[in-house]
């Protein structure tokens, strides 16, 4: 049993050659990857994105440890067992069609990851089709939405009514985000929820589920 | 005695030498040929090819440096923008500088009640009216993404109402090559067609290309249709360090410079000759925020290199911003972040120069900052303005009068002042400057206070020339949906 000091403050640091150190440390000292994974890195990135929302951390230093918890996540993958609570969530993501923006996105794909979600990103001018399609593969727990520019946030409600059409509304969560974007919108385009940047994108995701 | 004749220097800012244009206008090229750029606008890519681009497999677009030489030797020096009434009051060349408003913004400040709430079609009017009425603002752009009109047509309306509301020049956004070419109707309606707007253009079409090196097919479409129709266009690109581009300053100029250049190609291989007003948008985004920054320093810097490198390069009039904030409210943060912009842009001789009175990392318009930046304006203006030197201004005579006088003589009483004071000081209109006891005695107002009963009593007293009713029924036309 282990208090992944070490490894917490590896992935704090964003330091990814010490941290890979730790967690092969923890594996040979006997922890069991989930426990490495819950206890040592998500614990730990839930540290980072707390200081990050508190202005104590740069986006860089954020995600250096987003990446570093990514690659140690990596290293663990042959040793979780069947059964293992791997993951808080699915989260299907993508530009809407027509929109070709993607930082925003990315940025959010990398914190909902940070904080312990599996992402599938589907990139950038996503047609409401193709969301629809891939929701029926992955069957996401939440499908976040993004648009920069306001010629594009109607097809945000468009492929919100796709899902509807498909049958698959109820089935997850949907989420939006972007420059134009406000949160009576979301109300309007019958969204469960909006989130203004990529901090916040994680707690309403969190929320949404009911998991802290 | 022989009057003193003295050129006057303008005080210019110069922020980079002749090797760092050179190298940061090498390393624009080096990407062009070597990394290339994604052109997905079919038309335009076949324009390139034709005119011996090379395409990689993976569909990237390299650009040799000969076509980008071409297309700076094609491009007009100089663009003349007009007023609706026909008088050239942009002509845009040199050191010549102007300033005017910002695009589509989110949110504004209501100037009734104080609070940031969705903008609307009588925004985007109430922004063009107080433009018409401030004497230093030069240009409208809409201010506001208004969200009463219908979202396939937004621009179409919010070109109409600026149109209704103002006489200046407009710089307007369109979404594709389906509503620009409305716009460009209901512009052909004010100055009475085709031909009389491309002889005295009062519109510029601002478009934006997706960092890095992106460019989208409805993007290029505008760029077409303005590169044909003589439209005058810019084209910067987001290539903001941290964001679309490096964070260091020079890559993103470079990258951004890239950017532009690829416009300008496609634009003069369409329309050689058409006027393409040169510039990338080169901010910072915000590492704790992820926001675009409307107040940084960054953003005045490389704008002032630009303008060096115009100088010494490019020789075409180029696009630039000012006047604008990241503070939520125009409060202490909104005046330095403000003053700083238009103070550089117009010590760097930027030409065009954009998004005045916006706040919230131009998500959020003001009126009143709008109004506040006219004042401003006019504070950079005196001291871009420098000394004058000669007889008149030494005042030697005066000097003799005053010291040599009769007792009591001072120079408040003398002719010399009472003929020089208007134009050798400047005088502030909401800058306060009254003693404290007279201050207080008027309300203890700060300059937001100013600012809100000018912005109030300009809406309420300015009259704007209105369109016949001959192109007002042409608009309405225009309007309707199809």
């Amino acid at each position: 049993m282990s208090d992944f000091k070490a490894l917490s403050e590896a992935v704090n640091k964003g330091d990814t050659k010490t941290a890979l150190v730790e967690a092969q440390k923890a594996l040979d000292a006997g922890s069991s990857a989930e426990e490495i994974l819950n206890k040592g890195l998500i614990t730990a990135m839930n540290e980072v994105g707390d200081k990050f929302s508190k202005g104590l951390l740069f986006v860089p230093q954020m995600l250096r440890s987003a990446k570093t918890m990514q690659e140690c996540t990596k290293l663990l993958q042959p040793f979780f067992q069947e059964g293992d609570v791997l993951s808080k969530g699915k989260v299907l993501i993508g530009t809407v069609k027509g929109d070709l923006h993607d930082i925003g996105k990315n940025l959010v794909s990398m914190m909902l990851e940070g904080a312990g979600f599996t992402i599938t990103d589907m990139g950038v001018d996503v047609s409401p089709e193709k969301f629809v399609e891939k929701t029926r593969e992955v069957k996401p727990d939440i499908i976040a939405l993004s648009a920069l520019l306001s010629t594009t946030m109607p097809a945000m409600a468009q492929t919100i009514e796709a899902l509807q059409k498909a049958g698959l509304r109820d089935k997850a969560k949907v989420m939006i985000g972007g420059a134009p974007v406000t949160e009576k919108y979301a109300q309007q385009i019958n969204a469960d929820s909006y989130a203004s940047d990529a901090g916040s994108a994680v707690n309403k995701a969190k929320a949404l589920l009911g998991i802290s | 005695m022989k009057p003193t004749e003295v050129p006057t220097f303008r005080p210019r800012l110069k922020v980079l030498n002749r090797e760092q244009i050179l190298a940061i206008h090498n390393a624009a090229l080096e990407i062009l040929e070597k990394t290339g750029v994604k052109m997905e606008h079919p038309g335009a890519l076949g324009t390139l090819v034709s005119a011996g681009c090379k395409v990689s497999d993976q569909g990237w677009v390299r650009i040799p440096a000969k076509l980008v030489e071409d297309a700076l030797s094609s491009a007009p020096r100089q663009i003349d923008l007009y007023d609706q009434k026909g008088n050239k009051t942009m002509p845009l060349v040199n050191g010549n500088y102007f300033y005017g408003t910002g695009s589509d913004a989110t949110f504004t400040v209501d100037v009734e009640t104080g609070e940031r709430r969705r903008s609307t079609l009588k925004d985007a009017a109430n922004f063009a009216k107080l433009v018409d009425g401030l004497e230093n603002m030069d240009f409208a752009m809409s201010m506001s993404n208004p969200a009463d009109a219908p979202i396939e047509d937004i621009y179409v309306h919010v070109f109409a109402e600026m149109v209704k509301n103002t006489n200046k020049p407009i710089v307007f956004i369109a979404d594709s090559g389906r509503d620009i070419a409305k716009i460009y109707q209901i512009a052909c309606q004010v100055v009475g067609g085709e031909e009389a707007l491309q002889k005295k253009p009062f519109i510029l079409n601002y478009s934006e290309a997706i960092s890095p090196l992106r460019f989208p097919e409805n993007v290029m479409d505008r760029l077409i249709f303005c590169a044909e129709k003589r439209i005058p266009i810019c084209l910067p690109s987001g290539s903001n360090a941290g964001g679309g581009a490096p964070v260091t300053l020079a890559g993103a100029m470079a990258l951004g410079i890239a950017e532009n250049l690829v416009g300008l190609v496609v634009h003069q291989l369409v329309g050689k000759g058409s006027p393409f007003l040169f510039g990338p948008n080169v901010s910072t985004l915000d590492m704790k925020s992820t926001i675009v920054s409307y107040g940084c320093p960054e953003w005045s810097l490389t704008q002032a290199a630009l303008a060096d490198m115009r100088d010494e390069l490019y020789g075409l009039p180029i696009w630039a911003y000012a006047g604008a904030s990241d503070a939520k409210v125009m409060d202490a943060q909104a005046g330095a972040e403000a003053m700083f912009s238009i103070v550089t842009a117009m010590l760097s001789r930027a030409n065009l120069i954009h998004d005045v009175g916006f706040l919230e990392y131009g998500s959020t318009s003001s009126l009143e900052m709008v109004t506040m930046a006219n004042e401003l304006i006019a504070m950079s203006r005196f001291f871009t303005d420098g000394i004058t030197v000669n007889e008149e201004t030494l005042a030697l005579e005066a000097i003799e009068r005053i010291a040599t006088g009769a007792p009591g003589s001072i120079f408040l009483m003398d002719d010399h002042t009472f003929e020089h004071f208007m134009q050798a000081q400047f005088l502030p209109k909401l800058l306060d400057r009254f003693r404290y006891d007279s201050w207080e005695e008027s309300g203890s107002s700060d300059l937001y206070k100013h600012c809100n009963i000018e912005a109030k009593r300009i809406l309420s007293e300015h009259q704007v020339e209105p369109k016949s009713t001959e192109v007002l029924k042409g608009i309405e036309q225009i309007l309707q949906p199809h």
